[in-house]
């Protein structure tokens, strides 16, 4: 016992000295650049693109270290972990992965580097289209971050599960009722069948919005931000209306059951389990659903490109346009506190060549943002469906991009889950929305439409 | 092997004895079930570890094999985080029991008005709730420039351990008669020479029980390192658990499974070893008895 | 000469200096800056990320308006009544009771299941638990076989789950802790009662129990405090949900700073936290001092 714990404890000592030292100070005359990304073993594009951009960078750049720092999470988790280093310059990246939605409120936090010194030298930058560009802008008219790719909302069905209930193909509701029926007539056929799901409360995060609850609001003609006076919609019928239809989905078991819905995973279903093999009719995603069904995706299904169709989200009634999209998309960006602003933006550029652009947008099936990749013929032909969901860009909206979105995102969030789970009903849930969108920003910036 | 716990009760007192007389099989059926209650949670653990294509269902694997363990052991999904686990749970172990028997020996030894007061400051150190001040020592770990450091996690969490290894520490220091110390004086040694070869051999069984305490504590501490650790590289098995959780929670139950079991079979085998030692109540010994 | 004790006194306590720095810095610390950033508007992003502004009280009158917070706190009673309070304490002194009267095998092998889910690294605690509780977990397994139905306990009794679950790891203490006060009750005092004619639950009401008040007093003030900073549990089992149905303190105070960003109001949520932990301390260090009977 005596000569056990002596060893125990002298080793607990070695390992305290040998942590204490190990934390890596580079040495003098080398370079270390931190690269902060999101990877999941269903998005692992970003981590072959750093991982090229890496080598080409070091083989071009003698003494400078890349330093690759993978966050694995889904996309809340990473924002939540990208924010907690972002906060302290030790551990702050030099160049990141930031989703479009946050550039402005970090900007306010001050942890974004302003690039337009920088962009000035890069020829590729004209080749950006302008839509993309203004993403990555600030309130001061400057630009922080440069834009991966964008992408559309569309309805996905599947083919067969349709047919089975009777409806032709290819499917193009006009309405909400449209969908009703169409979600109530595969029900009765296939009581097994999900007919048709839209994600609901928090554990999807900003899924939930994205793809779901915004294609709603939109479609009502109302919105959640007044561009004009600058203020935040409060009070409106098509708030109320678009909850109202997420409660009658959930509550007939048109979609998910509401335990389902909240489990931050219930994607992963939808995409391997559910369309697959035939247990779900339609749900609304992003353009990048073919991703993780072509070959070498996550949920790798040949069979794909026949048995899926795509789209476009009706309005309300069917008022013009007719359609309704919604677009986010992610970015690189510098950290404001990096020791070599010219180091940092130069591994950007690499990172973001044409070469490893096209094969990004390709992979993880973005639309693309520049015009090189855009007229490359293995963009265009990289699935069946790049056409269709590339159109949606003329109806699309963005979130309104304003430093408080985040939290307003988590109000609109937690009404839906409270909507879903019956403790609310959509008029409670939009009033408690209501105050706590005036809690956020304060009674005088918001407005009743 | 004894334990070297104070309690008020006289050596040599009768203490009641079970009472065997009625109900025994009665009161054996009662704890049958609430064992098995017990265990029934666990079985999922032992069982899905085992079956290839596990899910939340408790069942005997159709096809039992080791698939799921083979297929987590990887160096970045177990080997890493492992290491990393023993360097942080060491550490903490290291710094504690170093800080405890530096502050129990005058605690111990000397009379002072001080003591009272800064035992019971100690111990209501131990009261506050960790997990409360997670958020403000975020905060703290940002402005000193820390996070994402080993060492200071280590330094946190060893001071959230101190108050209890103070308390034990002192206790079990308390058990070495003064008058072996003495001797030792008397030949001239200094009261820290003394402390090294008198007083310390003589209690490090208690010193193991407070380091193996403190271990088990550290290895198990899922929140801390989860908030002050951010980069991949650093993180211990207790929070790469969790992003496995996440990621491939919906789908890979058996190698969750047998994850966790690879991951809590070292406290299994450390908690085994000391309660063999020092009897069971080896935690309580310092706080409950006071 | 006065002086010179004083040094000497001094010097003797240089040892405790590691021990008071590690506790000033990373225990008292933190306690400060968490009342002082609670008046403040400290965010994660967003311009107060930058400059943090005075706000006052704010925080606070925020908490008292934000229907999450007056729930959040029920919750946590709830929890702590129902898990630790009732559950771990009740049911740890009947099996340590019950222990006392059955055969040293059956009793040593229930023990030892117990211990197991208190020993078990938390996270896979919470796992166990969160498969246990799912909608085709053993407890629904079970349930079913029974014919009593397989409702999902995450879902819809999250609050039930997580309080089960929590009774489930943490009764080992209160288990250990009782059969050692049981095992100090002088013997000749319980045969004196039963040479008086008192019954078995007699003497455990009127003689026994009284016998350990002071045990059972110190048991639940530190259990209660455990429970109240149970975070990973509840986090892993349902992350506070559905709709903030089980989100207590710990749950909400890390949503609100981490997960919305706002660390000002996050802190005011936490300061709530190590007050009710600061009183319950300060009770528990009060009943140490009193004489035991």
């Amino acid at each position: 016992m005596h000569r056990a714990l002596k060893t125990l404890s002298l080793f607990a000592s070695a390992v305290v000295v040998l942590s204490a030292c190990s934390p890596g100070t580079p040495d003098e005359g080398t370079k270390t650049l931190k690269v902060a990304y999101q990877k999941t073993d269903s998005f692992t594009a970003l981590d072959t693109m750093f991982q090229a951009a890496k080598q080409e960078f070091e083989a071009a750049n003698q003494g400078v270290t890349v330093e690759l720092q993978p966050i694995e999470g889904n996309d809340d988790d990473y924002g939540t972990k990208l924010a907690l280093a972002l906060r302290s310059p030790s551990t702050a990246p030099d160049v990141f992965y930031e989703d479009t939605f946050k550039v402005r409120s970090d900007v306010d936090a001050g942890y974004l580097l302003k690039l337009d010194p920088l962009l000035e030298g890069w020829a590729d930058w004209e080749k950006y289209d302008d839509a993309a560009k203004a993403a990555g802008k600030a309130d001061d008219g400057g630009t922080y971050a440069v834009p991966l790719g964008t992408d559309t909302r569309a309805i996905w069905y599947n083919k067969k599960v349709l047919a089975a209930a009777g409806v032709s193909d290819p499917w193009q509701p006009r309405s909400w009722q449209d969908i009703l029926d169409t979600a109530r007539k595969i029900k009765t056929n296939d009581p097994s069948v999900i007919p048709f799901n839209m994600y609901a409360g928090k554990g999807t995060g900003e899924g939930t919005v994205m793809q779901g609850f915004y294609e709603l609001l939109y479609g009502t003609g109302s919105s959640l931000y007044d561009e004009e006076s600058k203020k935040w919609v409060v009070g409106s019928a098509g708030f109320r209306d678009s909850l109202a239809f997420l409660r009658t989905l959930y509550d007939e078991g048109l979609a998910v059951t509401p335990a389902e819905a909240l489990d931050a995973n219930v994607w992963k279903k939808v995409f391997g389990e559910w369309f697959p093999n035939g247990k779900l009719g339609a749900t609304v995603e992003g353009s990048y659903a073919p991703s993780f069904w072509q070959e070498g995706g996550s949920y790798a299904w040949p069979a794909y490109e026949q048995e899926m169709g795509v789209a476009p989200f009706p309005t309300q009634n069917g008022e013009a346009p007719g359609a309704v999209s919604m677009s986010g998309g992610w970015t690189l960006a510098v950290g404001a506190e990096t020791k070599d602003p010219d180091l940092a933006f130069k591994f950007l550029t690499t990172a973001m060549n044409e070469k490893n652009s096209l094969a990004f947008t390709v992979e993880s099936s973005q639309i693309a943002v520049r015009s090189d990749v855009a007229d490359d013929p293995g963009y265009q032909g990289a699935n069946p469906f790049v056409k269709d969901v590339s159109e949606l860009v003329s109806v699309t909206r963005y979130r309104p991009a304003t430093s408080d979105y985040p939290r307003i995102s988590a109000a609109v969030q937690e009404a839906t889950e409270a909507v879903i789970t019956g403790s609310r009903t959509p008029e409670q849930a939009a009033a408690d929305y209501d105050a706590a969108v005036t809690d956020i920003v304060g009674a005088d910036k918001t407005v009743r439409k | 092997m004894t334990a070297p716990v104070r309690t008020r009760r006289p050596a040599g007192a009768p203490v009641l004895r079970p009472e065997r007389k009625q109900g025994s099989t009665a009161a054996d059926a009662a704890l049958t079930l609430v064992g098995a209650c017990f265990l029934l949670p666990l079985l999922w653990l032992v069982l899905g570890s085992l079956d290839p294509e596990a899910g939340h269902e408790t069942r005997v694997p159709r096809t039992p094999g080791l698939d799921n363990f083979a297929a987590i052991m990887t160096p970045e999904l177990l080997f890493q985080p492992l290491w990393n686990s023993l360097v942080l749970s060491a550490g903490t172990g290291a710094v504690t029991l170093a800080a405890a028997v530096l502050a129990a020996y005058p605690l111990s030894r000397y009379r002072s008005r001080f003591n009272t007061p800064f035992l019971y400051a100690v111990l209501f150190g131990t009261c506050l709730p960790v997990t409360a001040i997670m958020v403000p020592v975020y905060g703290l770990f940002v402005q000193l420039e820390l996070l994402d450091s080993m060492p200071a996690t280590i330094f946190f969490m060893a001071t959230t351990t101190l108050p209890m290894a103070i308390w034990m520490t002192r206790n079990f220091m308390d058990s070495v008669p003064l008058s072996l110390e003495e001797a030792a004086w008397v030949d001239g040694a200094s009261r820290m020479a003394a402390l090294r070869t008198i007083v310390l051999p003589l209690m490090r069984q208690g010193l193991g029980v407070v380091f193996i305490f403190v271990f088990i504590q550290a290895w198990g501490n899922f929140f801390v390192p989860f908030v002050l650790l951010l980069s991949e590289a650093r993180q211990p098995a207790a929070v790469s658990i969790y992003s496995f959780f996440g990621q491939h929670g919906a789908v890979a139950y058996g190698q969750l499974a047998a994850f966790s079991i690879l991951y809590s079979l070292p406290v299994l085998a450390l908690y085994v070893i000391v309660s063999k030692g020092a009897g069971s109540s080896f935690a309580l010994s310092g706080a409950v008895r006071g | 000469m006065q002086l010179d004790h004083r040094a000497r006194q001094l010097v003797r306590y240089l040892p405790v200096l590691p021990a008071v720095l590690l506790l000033l810095v990373f225990l008292a610390g933190p306690v400060v800056w968490a009342f002082q950033a609670s008046l403040t508007n400290a965010g994660l992003t967003g311009r107060s990320a930058r400059n943090p502004e005075w706000v006052g009280l704010e925080n606070y009158q925020r908490l008292l308006a934000d229907p999450a917070f007056p729930l959040s706190l029920g919750l946590t009673v709830l929890f702590v009544g129902g898990s630790a309070v009732i559950g771990q304490n009740l049911l740890g002194l009947a099996i340590a009771l019950l222990m006392r009267r059955a055969r040293p095998a059956v009793s040593s092998l229930a023990g030892t299941a117990v211990v197991a889910a208190w020993v078990l690294p938390e996270i896979v605690a919470a796992f166990a638990a969160y498969a246990y509780f799912s909608k085709d977990g053993t407890l629904n397994q079970l349930l079913g076989s029974l014919g009593l139905g397989r409702p999902e306990w995450l879902y819809a009794f999250p609050m039930v789950a997580v309080m089960l679950a929590n009774t489930w790891r943490g009764t080992a203490f209160s288990m250990l802790v009782y059969r050692a006060a049981l095992n100090d009750v002088p013997a000749e005092i319980s045969e004196a009662a039963q040479m008086d004619g008192a019954r078995g639950w007699q003497r455990l009401l009127f003689i026994t129990l009284p016998m350990i008040r002071g045990s059972i007093a110190t048991n639940l003030m530190l259990i209660t405090l455990q429970t109240l900073a149970v975070f990973t549990l509840v986090w892993v089992m349902t992350a506070g949900g559905p709709a903030n149905a089980s989100a207590t303190l710990p749950v909400l105070a890390y949503t609100e700073a981490f997960k919305f960003g706002d660390i000002g109001y996050g802190t005011a949520v936490a300061s709530v936290l190590i007050l009710i932990g600061a009183v319950f301390g300060a009770v528990y260090i009060r009943l140490l001092k009193e004489p035991r009977p």
